[in-house]
């Protein structure tokens, strides 16, 4: 489901910022893996994007983070993803679930993506090797 | 009509015929091109490279840098570790080659028709790049590309590719966040061949003597799949910097999500938000 207020903001701040870096193709060093985060939250829209899919949750406080959004990033794509047993409809809008992430370093509230579970089911998914592939020589 | 114009007309027909006398046609294939390619080893399918992770995927060679541009590299190497690496694939431009054999983690599908191999790949908003196995030379001036222009002819079941005519942006990939354009006058060799009925070996010889002071040589294995959750589908690189949305009117439109520096996508009400 679109979010008015989401744009709204979007807007506003395209308006304020008017060269915004447009790649989204990118190295993941700006994800700092020793401070790794578990949280729950609730599903916002699971964005089934190339090159990289996209989780926004949303939740209360943590630590230093006020609550609101948080954008988490899966290192790949729908076509690599969907080798992996995950789909587009993997996650809905209003599920509660717990997510494990890299946070980003400049302390926003986005991050790496690592592991969801689904509390209603219990159904955990991860991004992890394809099957079959070979491991880089 | 006047004089003048019907003259102008004679020029532009004689032009027009003189220009179709010349032009070089892909001859149609026969049932024997066809026949021919069963003969040869079967590329045809789809192909996925290593396995996703924090390396980067081909050689462990590192490209033998003039020490320049090692310098750069050092400093780029630099920033990743400490976690503000800097953006080699700008805009999502293609990552051309080498990157599309060395680094790339997504899947590429061969085919094989009269006269060319065809290379697709689940990235760049679908690549196509083509090879040309039907004789023709390299063009005397080519159009620089990001995959270049590549000739290939097949030896003992070796498809043996000679590619040129790049752009002097593309990179030369060591990772995502590490790499250098190649600076002009690169050249490529490729030998592409089955090691297995499955598998795939690609060796990569990168000459690219502004950066480079040896040839950069590097070898990546592909794994076959023919199940039907492989094929390839549409991959546009831009889309995941928007999420959906709609506009005023009601109608489904793309809305840009910010980024880092670095160019990670980051929540809109933090777009310019940094505690550094």
């Amino acid at each position: 489901m679109p979010n008015f207020t989401l744009r709204f903001i979007t807007a506003l701040l395209l308006l304020a910022t008017p060269t915004l870096p447009t790649s989204a193709h990118h190295s993941f060093a700006m994800f700092d893996p020793s401070k790794p985060m578990t949280f729950s939250a609730t599903v916002k829209t699971f964005q089934w994007t190339a090159p990289h899919a996209i989780l926004w949750v949303e939740t209360g406080p943590i630590g230093k983070y006020g609550a609101g959004l948080w954008l988490l990033e899966l290192p790949t794509s729908p076509g690599n993803l969907s080798k992996m047993g995950w789909s587009q409809t993997a996650l809905k809008a209003g599920d509660k679930v717990i997510v494990d992430i890299n946070p980003i370093r400049d302390g926003r509230r986005a991050g790496q993506f690592k592991k969801v579970t689904v509390l209603a089911t219990g159904k955990t998914l991860t991004v992890g090797p394809i099957s079959g592939a070979q491991p880089p020589k | 009509m006047s004089l003048a114009i019907s003259g102008f007309l004679a020029v532009v027909a004689w032009n027009d015929a003189s220009a179709q006398s010349q032009e070089t046609i892909n001859p149609a294939p026969t049932a024997a091109d066809w026949a021919a390619i069963a003969n040869l080893p079967d590329l045809s399918g789809v192909w996925t490279p290593g396995p996703l992770d924090r390396f980067p995927p081909g050689s462990t060679t590192a490209p033998p840098w003039k020490p320049a541009q090692a310098a750069q590299i050092a400093a780029l190497k630099k920033l990743e570790e400490d976690g503000a690496p800097k953006n080699i694939y700008v805009n999502c431009l293609p990552e051309g080659l080498p990157s599309s054999v060395t680094q790339t983690l997504n899947s590429v599908e061969f085919l094989q028709t009269p006269g060319r191999v065809t290379i697709l790949g689940e990235f760049d908003g679908n690549r196509l790049r083509r090879i040309w196995t039907d004789g023709r030379p390299h063009p005397d001036d080519p159009d620089p590309t990001f995959s270049g222009h590549s000739i290939g002819h097949w030896e003992k079941g070796v498809l043996v590719v000679d590619t040129v005519g790049f752009l002097p942006q593309v990179f030369i990939p060591e990772g995502q966040g590490v790499g250098l354009p190649n600076n002009g006058d690169m050249h490529i060799e490729e030998r592409i061949y089955l090691t297995a009925p499955d598998t795939l070996q690609v060796d990569i010889v990168v000459h690219a003597p502004k950066v480079l002071s040896a040839p950069w040589k590097a070898s990546r294995t592909f794994t076959r799949h023919r199940e039907r959750k492989y094929d390839l589908v549409e991959s546009s690189c831009r889309q995941g910097d928007f999420f959906d949305d709609l506009d005023t009117l009601g109608n489904a439109v793309f809305t840009p999500i910010p980024k880092d520096a670095g160019g990670a996508p980051v929540p809109p009400d933090q777009a310019q938000h940094s505690s550094k």
